[in-house]
């Protein structure tokens, strides 16, 4: 429509006033932001729910909740899904999504399984050749998705059931046991405290993109890619590199979330790994509510792994189905997502 | 009856600007009647009035074949009194085929049934197509019809919608709005789309023709009515009026304009050495519509383009940037030479161009990013310090720069969404000029900004242009805008340039008849504008 100009009023006179003297009318209620409630009740409501969980546990289960032991398994047995869930953060954070990551992570677990058990190599090198799988895995994904220009959501389910296929064929369909023992003094069994120190490795994993994503120019650029993709290219920003990277950054990650997987039960099946994805996007929509609400970020995302975790232990102590971590990773996943709409009044 | 519509007395206000002041129009019936205006003269005001867009003000009146239609206009009722709009978009789904989108228009869904019978459909639809002389396999993707086929199935589309509601209702009268068709349409396929309109007309519509293109109206139009400022000026039979009267119509009486309560001249004379070795220069560049330009700008050097929509200007920075991409073409900026062809906004920034993009909301602006980051997002080395962002000191520049622009509120910690366009604007413009470009390229970079924001922009871009010898290429369709702060137009008409205007001859006024008058009529318009300089 070429009468754009109409609604914004006549063009200013013909002289050029100086810089600064003319107030600007539009300022209006600009500078009042959302109410208390509304502000801090989003960032809040996340925290705030994971307590009255641990409350809750706590006084239903007293023996058993409540416990050194307990807070050793709670966060040992989901260092996994940690570390799966700070890869799905990766691409999110570009602003992609990557439904491969669980099969392109069993993928590296199931090779560095195979030369460990069948082909005596040592479990250092087979698990460094476990990340590089599944670093290029991402890669590829990057390489569809990206260069090829395609829909993240479709091709990553494409490449996903690729990597599946391979996963089965290097294993044969079968679970490979038997896996180095020594796998698991890295991941299980050293502990500091009571808390494995597989533990420890996610969340310096989570701080270290915290501090790339807050503390440097990258993580700036990363932003813009992930909130506007259009203004970052045409700000000069290489948004092909970093949504690439981020796509292999996150092959590696999952893989070498499925090698501590492999560490904490010394075997590897195929099927075993893949069902971390649903419950790692989980916990990244879920931290995406929580410490900066509308932004994926890693802390949220550590919060959202434990408030899960905690929730899913909690109901295990208290004698649930298996049945019910699901409902309950699906359940909040979808109470969350939709709760966050509602506060921030779209 | 004689009359098919008739508005009366149409007021219409946006904030400080009376956009109607009491417009009449009257079509008659089976005539086409052309309505035409500046940028900003309120035709599109208008017709937003007339499809329930737009709420006029009380007072005014509207009659359809004498009987009279509710104003404000109930949204979406106009089918219901016999209008029909084919905007510039055409409102035609494009991946979808010509056959689907006749079936899914929206006037079909009243009759919408369970079943559709494809085969029947298509029959009908071919029928239909023939009986406009429109020959058309109703089966075929829209996207893979040329422009004047997609021209022709929205106005067929419409004529048929129009035709169905005669049938039904008994009406006599019906009004079909067409608004600037013709802009994307090449001058020998216009031909098609006249022969269409006239057909329309012989079956008992009226047709309202909005276009800049005087050729066309000459040829289609049988009256005319001419807004300017928001009023009637003129309103004519065809036969009664000259181009250069109604181009005269158009821009108004150039003394009477406020010309010279500002001695005389809009433009402000700046010293710029055009005998410099040029700093940015242009050589064969072509897109969709930009045919072969050639341009120098010597350092300091500020270059308006001026065209209609359509006349190729407005790709000019989007191809030199690479933010679309350019079929042929060279760039040389400071000595530095590239294939636009192959550009990409990354190599363009290395280069030293910076590009403020019309849609700021979607190219300009990260909506939910903080307006610190988004000013100097791109400068954030400068803030590094061994590998670590020093945030606190990005946001104490921000702050600064927030007070030299005038930022308000002085605050860089919101989303830059919260801000006014205005001053959102200054935002993307501080942090172009951030970057020190060699070469600035604009495109409508005060579209939705108020006018003392838009003062502040222009000084701002004008400072750097003389501190740091910034060349500046400035695309915009608002002429007082380019005539206020270019030292140099370049007129532009159907993908190539028409004309140049150099110091005191660059008047509002003046560009918009060189403008307007296109390539047929230059040496007339050079003769207006030299009278007014």
């Amino acid at each position: 429509m070429t009468d754009a100009t109409t609604a914004n009023g006549s063009t200013p006179d013909g002289s050029i006033p100086d810089g600064r003297t003319p107030p600007d009318p539009v300022v209006g209620n600009q500078t009042r932001g959302p109410s208390l409630f509304r502000r801090y009740g989003e960032q809040l409501a996340l925290p705030v729910a994971w307590l009255l969980i641990v409350v809750f546990f706590s006084i239903q289960e007293p023996d058993l909740f409540p416990t050194s032991r307990n807070l050793g398994s709670l966060l040992g047995t989901q260092t996994a899904l940690f570390i799966v869930a700070l890869a799905a953060l990766l691409p999110a954070m570009a602003g992609d999504l990557d439904l491969s990551l669980g099969w392109a992570g069993a993928f590296g677990a199931m090779v560095m399984a195979v030369l460990n058990t069948q082909h005596d190599w040592g479990i250092v090198p087979a698990a460094l050749v476990a990340l590089l799988i599944g670093a290029a895995c991402g890669f590829f994904n990057g390489f569809v998705v990206v260069k090829l220009k395609t829909e993240p959501f479709i091709m990553t389910l494409g490449t996903g059931a690729v990597f599946q296929g391979f996963v089965l064929w290097v294993s044969d369909s079968n679970t490979v046991t038997n896996v180095a023992r020594s796998l698991s003094t890295w991941t299980l069994q050293t502990k500091v405290w009571v808390i494995p120190i597989q533990f420890f490795y996610a969340l310096a994993i989570m701080l270290v993109i915290w501090w790339v994503a807050e503390h440097t120019p990258l993580g700036v650029r990363w932003l813009f890619v992930g909130k506007s993709r259009d203004v970052a290219r045409l700000s000069g920003i290489n948004t092909d590199r970093i949504r690439w990277g981020a796509f292999t950054a996150a092959g590696a990650l999952a893989a070498f979330g499925a090698v501590v997987f492999v560490g904490n039960s010394g075997s590897m099946s195929p099927v075993s790994f893949s069902p971390f994805l649903l419950p790692a996007y989980a916990a990244v929509f879920l931290g995406a509510t929580t410490i900066h609400p509308g932004r994926f970020n890693p802390i949220g995302t550590g919060i959202a792994v434990l408030f899960l975790a905690t929730g899913v232990q909690g109901l295990r102590i208290m004698g649930a189905d298996d049945f019910t971590q699901f409902l309950f990773y699906g359940g909040t996943l979808v109470v969350a997502v939709a709760g966050s709409r509602y506060l921030r009044g779209k | 009856m004689d009359v098919a519509l008739q508005l009366t007395n149409i007021s219409k206000q946006f904030g400080a600007t009376r956009a109607l002041d009491g417009v009449d129009l009257t079509v008659r019936h089976g005539e086409v009647h052309a309505l035409l205006g500046e940028n900003g003269s309120g035709k599109s005001t208008l017709i937003k009035v007339l499809a329930g867009v737009h709420e006029p003000e009380p007072g005014g009146r509207l009659l359809i074949g004498g009987d009279p239609a509710p104003l404000p206009m109930p949204t979406g009722a106009y089918h219901r009194y016999g209008l029909s709009f084919v905007h510039q978009d055409l409102g035609l789904a494009r991946p979808l085929t010509v056959l689907e989108n006749l079936v899914g228009s929206a006037s079909r869904d009243e009759f919408s049934r369970l079943h559709v019978n494809w085969r029947r459909e298509a029959a009908a639809a071919r029928t239909m197509l023939q009986g406009y002389g429109v020959d058309i396999d109703p089966r075929t993707i829209v996207n893979e019809l040329p422009p004047v086929g997609q021209a022709l199935i929205a106005i067929a589309r419409a004529a048929e919608e129009l035709r169905e509601h005669r049938e039904r209702t008994g009406a006599a009268t019906s009004v079909m709005v067409l608004d600037e068709p013709t802009v994307f349409l090449p001058e020998e396929e216009l031909e098609f789309l006249f022969g269409l309109i006239r057909q329309v007309v012989a079956q008992g519509s009226s047709v309202i023709f909005i276009s800049h293109d005087l050729a066309a109206v000459r040829t289609i139009a049988d009256s005319v009515t001419v807004l300017r400022d928001g009023r009637v000026v003129a309103q004519s039979s065809m036969d009664a009026v000259t181009d250069d009267e109604i181009v005269e119509y158009i821009v108004g009486p150039i003394k009477s304009r406020e010309l010279h309560e500002h001695g005389g001249s809009f433009h402000v004379e700046r010293p710029v050495d055009r005998t410099a070795s040029p700093v940015l220069t242009v050589r064969g560049l072509s897109g969709d519509r930009l045919d072969h330009l050639d341009l120098d700008l010597v350092p300091g050097e500020i270059v308006g383009l001026a065209g209609l929509l359509g006349s190729g200007a407005e790709e000019v920075p989007y191809l030199l940037f690479g933010a679309q991409s350019a079929s042929a073409g060279t760039a040389t900026v400071g000595g530095r030479k590239v294939d636009v062809a192959r550009q990409q906004p990354a190599a363009a920034v290395q280069m030293g161009m910076s590009f403020i993009p019309a849609d700021r909301n979607r190219d300009g602006i990260a909506r939910e990013i903080e307006i610190d980051r988004n000013m100097l997002a791109l400068v954030l080395r400068r803030f590094t310090q061994g590998g670590r962002l020093r945030n606190r000191r990005v946001r104490r520049t921000a702050d600064e720069r927030a007070i030299d622009f005038d930022l308000r509120p002085r605050r860089t910690d919101l989303p830059i969404g919260t801000l006014s366009g205005g001053n959102a604007q200054k935002v993307v413009l501080a942090k172009w000029l951030e970057t020190e470009p060699t070469v600035l390229l604009l495109h409508e970079p005060t579209q939705g900004v108020d006018v003392a924001a838009r003062a502040q922009i222009y000084r701002k871009i004008i400072d750097a242009a003389d501190a740091r010898s910034m060349a500046v290429v400035w695309v915009s369709s608002d002429f007082e805008e380019l005539a206020t702060t270019c030292d140099r137009i370049v007129v532009m008409n159907n993908g190539q340039e028409t004309s140049q205007m150099l110091g005191a001859e660059i008047t509002p006024e003046g560009i918009t008849a060189r403008v307007f008058a296109g390539q047929h009529a230059v040496d007339d318009a050079a003769t207006t504008a030299g009278a007014s300089a």
